[in-house]
Order: C-alpha cells, then sequence, then structure tokens
C-alpha cells in the first residue's frame, strides 16, 4: 500500500453562519470562512530538528524543562478585511481577523 | 413521490430573500469589502465634540459616499436583490429597511423642510441630475399597465438607486412586508403658501405606483435589472 501524499499547507473554505463562527453574534447572514489546514513537513528548519532532539534529551539534560514546539504549524499569514453583518436584533456589526487570506508554514 | 414544497418554508426555515441576497453578496469580494466598507462606516458613531450639540450622530458625508461607491461598482445583479428584495414578514422587512444604514444616511436630527431639501439637492451638480433622472423615469404614468413611463420599470429603479447616497436620500418608512412606502426625511408641515407645492415634491416619493411597482416587480422576479 502507497503512502498518501500529504495535504501541503493551504487556504480552505467553508460556508458557514455568523452565528456558527462561535464569536457570540446572533446573525443568520452567510459568510465565508477561510481556514488553515495541511501538512507543513517540507518546511523543517534545522531550527526544528534542534528542537526536536532538544525536547527528547537536550533540554533535561542541561537541567531545563522547556516545551517547545518542533515543527512549523500551517497558521495564517494575513487575514482578510473587516467584515460586516446585520445581526438578527437588526443591529449593524464589524468584525476583523476571522478569516485567512494567506496561510504559510510559520 | 416528491415531497411537498412550500414556497414560504423550506428546510425548516422560513424563507427570507432578503438573508438570501446578503449570503450571495458575502460570498462575492466585490460585494463583501464594499458592503462591508459603508457599513461600518455608517454605523460608526462619532464622538460628541464640547461646543456642538446639533452634531449628527456618524459621519453622514462619509457615509453617504461609501453608499454610492457600492452601489456604483458592484453589479446591479448583487446589489439591487439587498434593496428590493420581497419580504413575507417584518423580520425580512426591517433587514430591506436597514440595507442602507438609515440611521445615518437617511435621517437627520433635524427633519427639514421637503422644498429646502430638494433646494439643497439641486444645488449640487451630480444631485440635481439624479433628482431630474428620477422625476423623469419614475413619473406615474396613466396610460401605462405599470405606471411607468414606457412601462419602463428598469429605468425607475436606477434612476431610485441613484438617489442612494445624495441628499435626497429616500427610503422605506416602516418594515411592512407588503405595504411599501418610500419616503425622503422632510415634511411639508409648516410650509406656508408653498406648502401644495411640497406636498406635490414628497408625493413623487410617498404616493409613487410606478415606483412601488417597480421594485414589487423586481422582488417577484418578474423583472430584470437595468437596460444596458
Amino acid at each position: 500500500k502507497r503512502a498518501r501524499r500529504p495535504k501541503p499547507c493551504s487556504v480552505r473554505e467553508l460556508e458557514l453562519t455568523v452565528s456558527e463562527l462561535g464569536l457570540g453574534y446572533e446573525s443568520d447572514e452567510t459568510v465565508l470562512l477561510r481556514y488553515c489546514s495541511g501538512k507543513c513537513t517540507a518546511h523543517r528548519h534545522n531550527y526544528d530538528m534542534t528542537m526536536e532532539h532538544m525536547m527528547r534529551t537536550g533540554f533535561r539534560k542541561k537541567g531545563r524543562k522547556d516545551k517547545v514546539s518542533n515543527g512549523p504549524c500551517c497558521r495564517p499569514t494575513a487575514f482578510e478585511k473587516d467584515f460586516s453583518f446585520l445581526d438578527n436584533n437588526s443591529r449593524y456589526h464589524t468584525i476583523q481577523n476571522v478569516s485567512a487570506k494567506n496561510c504559510g508554514c510559520v | 413521490g416528491e415531497p411537498m414544497r412550500d414556497p414560504v418554508v423550506s428546510a425548516g426555515k422560513p424563507c427570507n430573500p432578503c438573508l438570501d441576497a446578503a449570503k450571495a453578496c458575502n460570498l462575492n469580494e466585490t460585494c463583501k469589502r464594499l458592503r462591508s466598507a459603508y457599513n461600518s462606516i455608517c454605523s460608526k458613531t462619532t464622538p460628541p465634540q464640547p461646543g456642538s450639540p446639533n452634531q449628527e450622530p456618524c459621519s453622514r458625508k462619509r457615509c453617504q459616499k461609501a453608499l454610492r461607491q457600492f452601489f456604483e461598482r458592484v453589479p446591479w445583479e448583487l446589489s439591487y436583490p439587498l434593496l428590493f428584495c420581497s419580504c413575507p414578514d417584518q423580520a425580512c422587512a426591517e433587514r430591506r429597511r436597514r440595507t442602507i444604514v438609515p440611521s445615518c444616511s437617511h435621517q437627520e436630527r433635524h427633519r427639514p423642510n421637503c422644498l429646502e431639501l430638494r433646494r439643497t439637492c439641486r444645488s449640487d451638480v451630480l444631485c440635481r441630475s439624479r433628482l431630474a433622472d428620477f422625476h423623469l423615469n419614475c413619473q406615474v404614468t396613466p396610460h401605462t399597465v405599470s405606471g411607468c413611463p414606457h412601462d419602463n420599470h428598469r429605468g425607475c429603479l436606477m434612476s431610485y438607486v441613484g438617489l442612494i447616497g445624495s441628499d435626497v436620500t429616500p427610503n422605506y418608512s416602516d418594515n411592512s412586508p407588503s405595504n411599501i412606502t418610500l419616503s425622503l426625511w422632510c415634511s411639508c408641515r409648516g410650509g406656508g403658501p408653498q406648502e401644495e407645492e411640497c406636498e406635490a415634491f414628497h408625493r413623487d416619493f410617498t404616493h409613487n405606483s410606478c415606483l412601488r411597482n417597480a421594485i414589487l416587480s423586481f422582488g417577484y422576479g418578474s423583472d430584470g435589472g437595468p437596460v444596458p
């Protein structure tokens, strides 16, 4: 059985109502949520390999208990502009930094 | 067999054409951006300034400019359904009434005389021409089926939209779903000798069967958009 190639980090889209965003707003307006998902295996630097090693043995040997992430994460590198909507009580709201514009392994 | 289809309720949710219009706009990059732009400008309250007690609660000029840009740059297929959607209930009609953020773009602290409002409009080149357009294209014509000149509903809707963001920004006067009444933010009370002229001017908005028919027929999908 051939190993499935992991999907690289990229922007994905999902149609949701504003209520479903979990931000506490009640509105049936539909919004296109863009988010980041996928693997970052191709983006490991020497830093990540060193951190992996340090987590396994390095820190303990030096008397440290630090926790570090040992690999890049697929995260937004830019967000979409403001988004406005009318809630179910006829009030307008503007929300920011909800939807990803670009994703990257950081 | 096929399940029975209720025209008003589908999937357990009441149908709301104005909400559908908002969805279509939010899924389009340009429409979403320009709608968010005018909504956030028009809903932003200005902090009270000492020494100017009759200050407007928002930046009206900026709001009106953002509204004009929205209707100029967004294709009518996306912008008109927000404004002229047909409504089965009050919640929908309230959404329709709030489309242009009337608290900032339509209403003012002070309700001017309608002729005074017309004078303000006529002193501005763009507003004057838009108002003349409206009078030409939405003039009630008794000898046509629709009540519009040459039965041209689209021409009337375009002229109406052209006024949004001007000194004579019209809007729905309430959240009645079917009994559509449009008006300007002005009055003719105490208008003196010109009271009749004033009433006649405002009646072109409040009692205009051509305009009302044009909006109703757009909402029910029997009419397309503007003539190219």
